[in-house]
């Protein structure tokens, strides 16, 4: 199945290509863009190198030689080539750089090549957690990809249409956002089951709400606006409406929203691993398994810095740029260059 | 007025309905009852024991028709699980838990206490100490003090909580053994010690969203005209902070922070679990941990329940203060 | 600015409360000078009424609370029976029509527990409703019944199946229940009357049972050395029905312990007190076997230098109250060891290395005066076929059987110990553990050891040529399946998918919730899984019977979860059952291993080994391998353990001054500089 990973891979970057080339067309985000890159250098070049790595283990095939056994027979992506994790291991815990083993001393396989250590199984760190990378972003961006179309489709058509569907539609969400969050969560994992899929359409469903009333109160402004009045009165599909002059303005409430989701639900993703229903090789499954080895005496900490670092400054990148966004599309500035 | 407030119930009620739909379709429509009753009972138990289980803990009916009534009696569609999940959720009557036949209304009186006496102090501490440090910042604004405070803040959230508690645990607990890692006893002598690391913790976990939530809210207060008036008044920098910002600012915070006190009744599943706290969290997670259904149906619902009436009180109260609402849909964030 | 002030007042006062609360003691300070033990439990337990509890924790409060017939000697290893609320161990004896009697004789004076339930019984001498009432031998039988009983729902009836009619009795309550709903409304013991009984359950008087079985079973004595037949008063169990605010009989134990419930808080604490009622409290001249402690002699043979012979021949139990506290954490649990505030521990991984080094308690460990005890569990844990299955189970023949024994060889179980369980363990090369008749230190399974080579060439002779299979061209793809989704277990069947990769094999690890596990287990649908067996008595048919047909999970719903069947083991299984330890015994169990040996439904990995950190405050500890009451015959020395957790539980104080003083300098010159700029 590896050919819809890449399948995924191509098709992001052919999209975030277009978007990038429609983008530049625009003076407003061309120069929102540019004022982002002067602001956020170093987030952006950290997010862009998580997104590299991702990739790199998303594009994925079979065959090629460098492995045997059944690891010949699976499709490796470009990182698992990179790093040929069934060779490329010990028996057991090492600490980073070591040349032996932590607990008895014997000499290394790989004596002073692994420079985040190796875990119980004897797996290199530093591989694990670069595999977590494309686990972080696909809780973030698979989720926030059905959460996003999903809210915006519901709070316009509300915001938008008014009457029966607002009704409708204000209480739908009212429902789903009486429920607590973690709580619902729970109950949609337990009964759909513990896959990446489950886990990622239940993160939608307990998040959209928050996205929709976003969105749902923007059109309502939107909408008295004179020119769409005016689109309206001169009878003007809906559709060309919604898509030219109500959906664009909203693209920066979008996109400031998918930068916060986006780091609530990698951290809620380790909560989750906790509870013992997380994605498999994501960094809180890694913390999960490594918190108690703190406790140990000499202590163990490799594993777990090593994802919570990589946790931590992936969140803390993404919340940099929501900043700044936050700051660069605030409607009022936005208005002040129009 | 009235008018205003029999809505809001009624659109309440109905919101309730609702979440008992969720509900049935997540926990009887998507589940099988004979694995339930094989996990509660044990695998070894004989069918008969299978069966009374399942009758005990009211999974025996079928999901929407009854058919073994006549077609056209009011019982095919009544004496169903669906209408057995109404009446039971909408009359408070829980039933038994699925994993060890606990009643569960028992389980949870001796839940919210435990419960309480974390999420209160954490709530009200969390409260004083963003609103005190903000108030600070905001005081000190522009200086290296409310730029380093910013810093500290968004490395604060960017930590997951998970790591907040281990480190806690870790740093407090062992290392300088000031309070005891984990555990709780009720005995109001000893009561204080184990809400200690817990509280702390959560404390430092969401002070950094806060005190930039709040500082903002401050700022912007701040820099109103009537403010600009009493300074140019003559009044000392502090007193307008304190008696005008803030009382000002207040009421926006305080309407934010209403809505979260539903949710204190439900106890905080991370912090209850890791810190051995017996209070409704630690009762969440162990139905998960124990598959125990009834359970978590019910901590879902009396959650949700919570959030209703709350925001039910809030919106009454906002419209009583501001007329506006009342005419619109209620307080919308 | 008042504000300010007050409320800076305000501060530094909560903040002196709150170093003057610093302490990590949770146990209120009224306990230091009592004699109490603390001991933590996990898991909640689900139930305690005797015949149902089949856990851990339902054991730890059952064992102490109910006696039985029957008890094992505390010291004595191999484990040996003496009687316990029985005068004597009974000898079978053969009737003239064949069938075998044991007759138990009860000692005369015996009382349960005081509790309300008694009212049911009558008034007493003074006309007020009874509080307690003499142990009688009906009490005996209507426990067994209530085994036999399909509403109790007792996971051990099959174990008693030899008794005559015992089967029969449960049927007939069945078929009288559904046909006459007022019989099923009487109460338990009404309903056993009006059954009839069990015919091979007869009660002679007050004080006298007879066990009449329909076949040998030697083994069923062990049983009444466990808490599944201890006398259990009628009257308990019609008064807690859960009805009327009345708690539950399976959450309010009546027995005739040395110790009684007096707090059930089963999601964080549960409290044990001396009981009065207890016969060794109140008859210390009987010097009972079970509640007296182990004569001079028997200290010096059996475990020299490690119990005080101050406590030759005294009267039980010493400790007056047992503590139990919820842990679901193991690391907070052993800190609270290491801090002094439980009296016994195992040894997490984690700080394996620090309490135990070259094999022994580590001088710094030895230094505090704790104490180590290991001992060998009674107990196998293995990795399992399910020979139903077509690729891996018997249908396959001799190609299964050798991709089998290839598997076999593939696992390092030394390694595995190594990283999973700091080394302790005994690796396994048959069912039965160290300790129990049948176990041979000098047997070596040749499908039991660590090699890549022979299992390569195994697979090779099943067709399976570098593990691929030829219907697909690609490794054969196997599942490992299981119902448990903790971070540890994950990581131990990776460790096994590991192994088997080495020799070419594609395993998956496929976890499921609890529920669904149970749901394959039932139809049959798994291939490979990892599970444990500890044992319930010292016998090796404890360990065999996992293995034989009727005991199969798709069959009966049983523990044979390999659903293993052999006739010509079967026949040997029944033959060794019967016969007591001898030669004969041995022969019929080496037959026995020797089939299991080539079939390799399971691959057998290791006996767990136990360490136990003993506080040196505890006295007379001794690990006991079976799950067993022993806390009668601890003692702790309050004065001993004060002292040392003091000295064991100084706070660090000097890092939060260091953390005010930083706060401090940072914000005081912004202040300064602020108040001077304003002037």
């Amino acid at each position: 199945m590896s050919w819809i990973g890449n399948l995924v891979a191509v098709a992001l970057v052919l999209g975030a290509l277009l978007l990038w080339r429609r983008a530049r067309r625009s003076r407003l985000w061309r120069e929102a863009l540019t004022a982002l890159r002067r602001r956020r250098p170093i987030a952006l070049t950290v997010v862009g190198v998580f997104v590299l790595i991702a990739l790199m283990d998303t594009v994925a095939w079979t065959g090629g030689g460098g492995a045997e056994g059944v690891a010949a027979s699976k499709p490796r992506s470009v990182l698992d080539r990179i790093f040929s994790p069934e060779t490329f291991r010990e028996k057991s815990y090492s600490a980073p750089f070591a040349r032996t083993e932590f607990i008895g001393g014997a000499a290394l396989t790989f004596p002073r090549r692994h420079p985040l250590g190796t875990d119980l199984l004897g797996d290199d760190v530093l591989y694990k957690t670069l595999k977590g990378v494309k686990v972080a972003l696909l809780i973030g961006g698979l989720t926030c990809l059905v959460l996003i179309p999903l809210a915006l489709l519901f709070g316009v058509s509300s915001g938008y249409f008014g009457g029966r569907i607002d009704d409708v539609v204000f209480f739908v969400m009212s429902t789903l956002a009486s429920i607590p969050n973690l709580l619902l969560l729970i109950a949609l994992i337990m009964a759909l089951g513990k896959g990446t899929l489950q886990v990622c359409f239940a993160l939608g469903i307990t998040g959209w709400v928050g996205l929709s009333r976003i969105t749902r109160a923007e059109t309502l402004k939107l909408r008295e606006l004179e020119y769409v009045q005016a689109a309206r009165a001169l009878g003007v599909s809906n559709l060309k409406i919604l898509s030219q002059h109500i959906l664009p303005n909203l693209a920066h409430l979008v996109i400031i929203t998918f930068a916060l989701l986006f780091t609530g639900l990698v951290l809620s993703e380790t909560i989750l691993s906790y509870l013992g229903i997380g994605l498999d090789g994501s960094w809180g499954r890694m913390i999960d398994q490594a918190r108690n080895e703190l406790s140990r005496d000499p202590i163990i900490w490799w594993n777990i810095a090593a994802a919570s670092t990589a946790l931590f400054v992936l969140v803390l990148c993404v919340n940099l740029i929501a900043d700044a966004l936050r700051d660069i599309l605030d409607p009022r500035t936005l208005n002040e260059r129009k | 007025m009235l008018a205003f407030i029999a809505r809001r119930l009624v659109f309440g009620f109905a919101t309730v309905l609702g979440v008992l739909l969720v509900l049935f379709v997540l926990f009887f429509a998507v589940t099988d009852p004979d694995q339930v009753a094989r996990r509660a009972v044990g695998e070894r138990a004989s069918p008969e024991t299978y069966e009374a289980w399942k009758r005990n803990h009211g999974y025996d009916k079928p999901l929407l028709i009854n058919r073994t009534h006549g077609a056209a009696t009011l019982a095919r569609y009544t004496d169903t699980l669906l209408v057995e999940h109404y009446r039971r959720m909408l009359s408070f009557d829980f039933g038994r838990s699925d994993a060890d036949d606990a009643p569960i209304w028992q389980r949870i009186k001796e839940g919210i206490g435990p419960s309480l006496s974390l999420t209160v102090p954490l709530f009200l501490l969390g409260l004083v100490v963003g609103i005190a440090l903000s108030l600070f910042v905001a005081f000190f604004r522009e200086t290296y003090i409310d730029r380093s405070v910013l810093v500290l803040c968004m490395l604060g959230m960017s930590i997951a909580s998970l790591i907040y508690i281990i480190g806690g645990q870790y740093l407090i607990g062992k290392l300088l053994r000031w309070f005891p890692i984990s555990g709780f006893d009720p005995n109001p002598a000893v009561i204080l010690r184990f809400l200690a690391i817990p509280v702390l913790v959560g404390v430092l976990a969401e002070f950094g969203g806060t005190v930039r939530l709040y500082r903002t809210v401050f700022l912007e207060e701040a820099n109103r005209d009537y403010v600009r008036t009493a300074r140019a008044k003559g009044a000392g920098e502090v007193r307008v902070m304190v008696a005008h910002v803030l009382r000002n600012a207040l009421l926006p915070i305080l309407t934010n922070v209403v809505l979260a006190i539903p949710f204190l009744f439900i106890g905080s599943i991370l912090f209850e679990s890791f810190f051995g706290i017996p209070g409704l969290g630690a009762l969440t997670v162990e139905a998960i941990n124990g598959n125990d259904f009834s359970t978590l149906r019910t901590m879902v619902y009396i959650g949700a329940l919570l959030f209703i009436a709350g925001q039910i009180l809030t919106d009454i109260s906002y419209s009583m203060a501001d007329p506006r609402v009342r005419l619109g849909q209620g307080v919308q964030s | 600015m008042f504000r300010t002030m007050s409320r800076l007042r305000i501060g530094t006062v909560a903040f002196a409360l709150v170093l003057v609360a610093c302490t990590n003691d949770p146990y209120p300070g009224a306990d230091r000078t009592a004699k109490v033990y603390y001991t933590s439990f996990s898991l909640a337990p689900k139930s305690l009424d005797p015949a149902v509890a089949y856990n851990v924790a339902a054991h730890a409060v059952t064992a102490n609370v109910h006696d039985t017939l029957l008890e094992y000697h505390y010291l004595a290893r191999p484990y040996r029976l003496i009687p316990g609320l029985a005068s004597a161990i009974p000898k079978p004896v053969t009737l003239p029509d064949g069938r075998i009697q044991y007759v138990f004789q009860i000692r005369k004076g015996l009382l349960f527990h005081d509790d309300a339930a008694f009212a049911l019984a009558g008034k007493d001498a003074s006309g007020e409703p009874k509080r307690t009432r003499e142990v009688i031998a009906a009490d005996f039988a209507f426990e067994l019944m209530r085994i036999a009983d399909p509403a109790v729902g007792s996971p051990v009836v099959r174990k008693f199946a030899a008794i005559a009619g015992f089967l029969e009795f449960r049927k007939r309550l069945r078929v009288l229940r559904a046909g006459d709903k007022s019989f099923a409304k009487l109460p338990a013991h009404r309903q056993y009357a009006r059954a009839g009984g069990v015919p091979g359950l007869k009660v002679d008087g007050n004080y006298t049972l007879r066990l009449i079985l329909t076949r040998a079973d030697p083994q069923i004595l062990y049983w009444f050395a466990l808490p599944f037949t201890t006398p259990v008063p009628w009257e308990a169990v019609q008064y807690y029905d859960g009805k009327g605010g009345r708690p539950h009989f399976q959450d309010h134990p009546v027995g005739t312990g040395p110790y009684r419930m007096s707090v059930y808080d089963k999601q964080f604490r549960m409290v044990l007190v001396k009981s009065p009622n207890w016969y060794g409290a109140r008859h210390p001249e009987w010097k009972a076997p079970a509640a007296t402690f182990p004569s001079r002699a028997e200290i010096a043979r059996m475990a020299p230098g490690r119990i005080d012979p101050v406590y030759a021949g005294r009267a039980l139990p010493f400790i007056a109250r047992i503590e139990f506290r919820r842990e679901k954490e193991s690391i907070p649990r052993f800190n609270k060891f290491l801090q002094g505030y439980f009296d016994r521990s195992g040894i997490i991984k984690e700080s394996f290395d620090q309490m135990v080094q070259n094999d022994a308690l580590s001088p710094k460990m030895a230094k505090r005066g704790i104490k180590l005890e290991k001992t060998v569990e009674a107990s196998i844990f293995y990795v399992g076929f399910n020979m139903l299955d077509k690729t891996v189970g018997a249908a396959a023949g001799e190609r299964s059987r050798k991709l089998r024994q290839a598997m076999s060889l593939a696992i390092d179980v030394k390694e595995h110990l190594r990283l999973f369980a700091n080394g302790r363990g005994v690796a396994a090369h048959a069912p039965i553990p160290p300790g129990l008749f049948g176990y041979d230190a000098k047997y070596k399974n040749p499908y039991r050891g660590f090699d890549l080579k022979r299992a390569k060439a195994l697979l090779v002779a099943a067709g399976y040529k570098n593990g691929i299979d030829p219907a697909t061209g690609k490794p054969l793809r196997l599942t490992f399946d299981t119902g448990n989704t903790q971070a540890q277990a994950m990581l131990r069947y990776q460790y096994f998918v590991n192994a088997w990769r080495r020799i070419g094999l594609d395993v998956e690890v496929k976890a499921t919730n609890y529920n669904q596990f149970l749901q394959k287990l039932k139809v049959g649908a798994y291939q490979i899984y990892f599970t444990g067996w500890i044992a319930d008595f010292p016998d090796p048919e404890n360990f065999l019977f996992l293995l034989e047909t009727s005991s199969g999970r798709k069959v009966s719903g049983g523990s044979n979860y390999s659903n293993f069947t052999d006739p010509e083991y079967d026949a040997l299984y029944k033959r060794m059952r019967a016969l007591p330890n001898g030669t004969e015994r041995r022969e019929t169990i080496r037959s026995m291993l020797a089939i299991l040996e080539r079939e390799r439904p399971w691959i057998e990995l290791y006996h767990d080994e136990d360490y136990t950190l003993i506080q040196p405050w505890l006295r007379n500890a001794r690990s006991f391998g079976l799950s067993y009451p022993t806390l009668k015959y601890l003692d702790i020395v309050p004065g001993q353990r004060a002292q040392l957790r003091t000295q064991w539980n100084q706070p660090v104080v000097w890092p939060a001054w260091i953390l005010l003083g930083l706060i401090a300098a940072f914000v005081l010159p912004g202040i300064a500089t602020f108040f001077r700029e304003r002037q």
